[in-house]
């Protein structure tokens, strides 16, 4: 039961950087979620903390403990593996018992002196991890004999079993059937909570990330963009990247200009107009609604705008909408502009395509991001204004 | 109803033809070994192909030839034997060690120069054995190495590195890279997880290794017979040459296939303990899937 602190850590292979200057601080007992795309460097941090790749720079504590030069036999740390990496030529029993038969813990009698598990004790400790997993039945097999969600657990189990200072996960639900999937987050979720030990997970699966971390650390080029609790994330993504990453469907972004309007601004992207609060910064913005923060209506209100069904995807419980704005009411009519697409989540089955509706968006809930991606907020547009 | 039964008579067809190949197949790669076995029985003294010989009947066989082979020669069959042995089990232990390391390293290390060391071996293994025996007389002479076992068992274990080990490498290449790895996190060393993990993995591979590794230098006549000189140290491939040169034997097939047949038999034995090995597919089921 320890934490784990990067600091600073780069990594550099030949000619590209993997990994550029993350420093995050993980909790003892923590769920931190690594959440990148593939080629974002997540999965050699995790290698980096275990010690199968060595940072460039940078350095990496377990507890209080700097490890930069430990090797990862000595970093008492436990990975699962996407391909789950067990030994084939052994048994479930062997592959979970395989940690136990080469570790050496101190005497009870003399702790000074070094001694192997008793053959009772690992039988004890690697039955038990069996029965937590639900695996008591199937340890005589061989791993070809399992199927993968069985050599999922089985993993599992090898990395219990050892009582480690952390547990490094990647990717280990990857390899899973859909179904499969979301109950071995549930149960890994279940783990967690019964084991509260640090696990750190690695995924480019965002529904994955948003269950199960505690926090969630979001990667790009190799660099560190947010690290938040799920819900933090969601609301209040550090930038355009971290927006569009996470939230299914994925965030709507117009990019239009914040112009005077009346006492205040409006963010105007024709033909929408979106009111802004606090003291926002003139000129190009980029605005992010969620698709769910989109009305859709069949009757006219002051601010909405009119719009056709594109396309419906129906997601099972609600259904995305994909619209034109400012379509023409009636196709006999020139368009003005070209219209503009975006998107809605609204319940099942209350629109179809080819319906004419009027959009309108919650202001309070839209986010602004500058030419760069930054998010801005009212604080930060204002000292920007001073 | 009709294309229905046409591809019923296509599929028989394809069956029964590829029967046929194979049977002929078969026949042509044993009829050989079958040769010999009824020579070895016959009386004849010059064996010749005929129906007397070809197919034995209970009058005409006779283990005589057998008797001579083992209990009648000079030097006798035991000595040639374990001499063989002694050649061919220590060449095949330490080829097969050092192949066993050849592969990890080539496998496994990224080092400078890897490549160009692997097509540096492979281009070795091009030239005939056969083209070194000048040379390396030379060499071992200097050494005062000939007409010793090491003076054998040296080219010969060299020998089997350089074929081995390329093939433990490339079997080695096979295995995911996070077996070993999920072996370092477990509390391995590198060396542990190399012995522990890697090697039982290849079991396969270093059986059919150790195999060819104990076939060469078994049948090996070339080196053996420029380097030993001694009778004491005649391997069964010089014995079996010797055979041939001598009044006893000059034409008497019945003696030379007796000792033929007797020879094959420890490379049957060896093969059948190690087939079992050779039977690949462990690696199966590691990864996903």
């Amino acid at each position: 039961m320890t934490g784990i602190t990067l600091q600073n850590i780069s990594k550099r292979f030949k000619t590209e950087t993997a990994v550029d200057d993350v420093s995050l601080a993980i909790q003892d007992g923590e769920f931190v979620v690594i959440l990148g795309a593939s080629g974002s460097g997540k999965s050699t941090i995790l290698r980096i903390i275990a010690g199968l790749e060595v940072q460039t720079s940078g350095h990496v504590y377990i507890g209080d403990m700097l490890v930069d030069d430990y090797e990862p036999r000595d970093r008492n740390l436990a990975m699962v593996f996407q391909s789950y990496a067990l030994y084939p030529h052994l048994s479930a029993y062997e592959n979970i018992a395989f940690g136990l038969r080469v570790r050496r813990v101190p005497r009870e009698d003399d702790p000074e002196r070094l001694r192997r598990f008793s053959r009772d004790e690992i039988d004890t400790k690697v039955r038990s991890a069996g029965q937590m997993l639900g695996i008591g039945g199937m340890l005589e097999k061989r791993p070809a004999e399992l199927s993968g969600g069985q050599r999922q657990r089985v993993a599992l189990a090898r990395a219990i079993v050892r009582d480690p200072e952390a547990f490094l996960l990647d990717e280990p639900l990857s390899n899973l059937d859909a179904k499969i999937r979301s109950n071995a987050r549930i149960e890994l979720k279940r783990l967690h909570a019964r084991l509260r030990q640090t696990f750190v997970f690695v995924t480019h699966d965002q529904t994955e990330a948003m269950t199960l971390g505690d926090r969630l650390a979001i990667l790009n080029h190799g660099r560190l963009l947010q690290c938040d609790s799920p819900d933090r994330v969601l609301s209040h993504p550090a930038n355009q990247y971290v927006a569009s990453f996470v939230g299914s469907p994925e965030m709507v972004f117009l990019e239009g200009n914040v112009e005077p309007a009346g006492t205040g601004y409006t963010f105007v992207k024709e033909p929408v107009r979106i009111p802004v609060r606090g003291v926002p910064r003139m000129g190009p913005v980029t605005v992010g609604v969620r698709p769910w923060d989109v009305r859709v209506e069949r009757s006219s209100s002051p601010s909405a705008v009119p719009a056709r069904v594109t396309g419906v995807e129906r997601l099972g419980s609600s259904d995305q909408l994909f619209l034109e704005l400012g379509a023409p009411s009636s196709p006999t009519v020139a368009p003005t502009l070209p219209p503009l697409p975006v998107r809605a989540v609204v319940r099942s089955y209350d629109f179809n395509v080819g319906d004419g509706v009027f959009v309108s968006f919650d202001a309070d809930r839209a986010l602004f991001f500058d030419a760069e991606g930054a998010r801005l907020d009212s604080m930060s547009v204002a000292t920007r204004l001073l | 109803m009709k294309p229905r039964r046409r591809r019923r008579w296509a599929r028989l067809a394809k069956r029964v033809a590829s029967h046929v190949i194979l049977i002929g197949a078969c026949a042509f790669a044993l009829f050989p070994i079958y040769f010999i076995v009824v020579t070895s029985l016959s009386t004849l003294p010059i064996a010749g192909i005929t129906a007397h010989v070809l197919v034995p009947s209970p009058s005409t066989i006779t283990t005589a030839s057998y008797g001579t082979v083992l209990y009648h020669l000079s030097p006798n069959f035991l000595t040639l034997l374990t001499n063989s042995l002694i050649f061919s089990g220590s060449s095949a232990a330490i080829g097969l060690a050092l192949a066993a390391f050849t592969g990890f390293a080539l496998s496994k290390f990224n080092f400078p120069g890897r490549r160009t060391f692997v097509y540096f071996i492979l281009l070795i293994s091009l030239f005939p054995g056969v083209l070194l025996v000048i040379p390396f007389y030379f060499m071992f002479s200097s050494l005062g190495l000939i007409d010793t076992y090491l003076g054998l068992i040296i080219p010969y274990s060299a020998g089997a590195v350089v074929f081995s080990g390329i093939l433990v490498k490339n079997y080695m290449d096979s295995i995911p890279d996070d077996i070993e790895e999920a072996a370092l996190v477990d509390g391995l060393s590198r060396t542990q997880a190399f012995f522990r993990v890697l090697i039982p993995l290849c079991y396969p591979v270093l059986g059919l290794a150790a195999f060819l590794a104990f076939i060469g230098p078994y049948t090996d006549f070339a080196l053996a017979h420029v380097f030993i000189t001694s009778n004491n140290l005649w391997t069964l491939a010089l014995g079996i040459y010797n055979i041939n040169s001598t009044d006893q034997g000059a034409q008497n097939y019945g003696l030379v296939t007796a000792f033929a047949v007797v020879m094959s038999l420890p490379i049957v034995v060896f093969y059948m303990v190690f087939q079992r090995y050779i039977i690949g597919g462990l690696t199966l089921g590691a990864v996903r899937g």
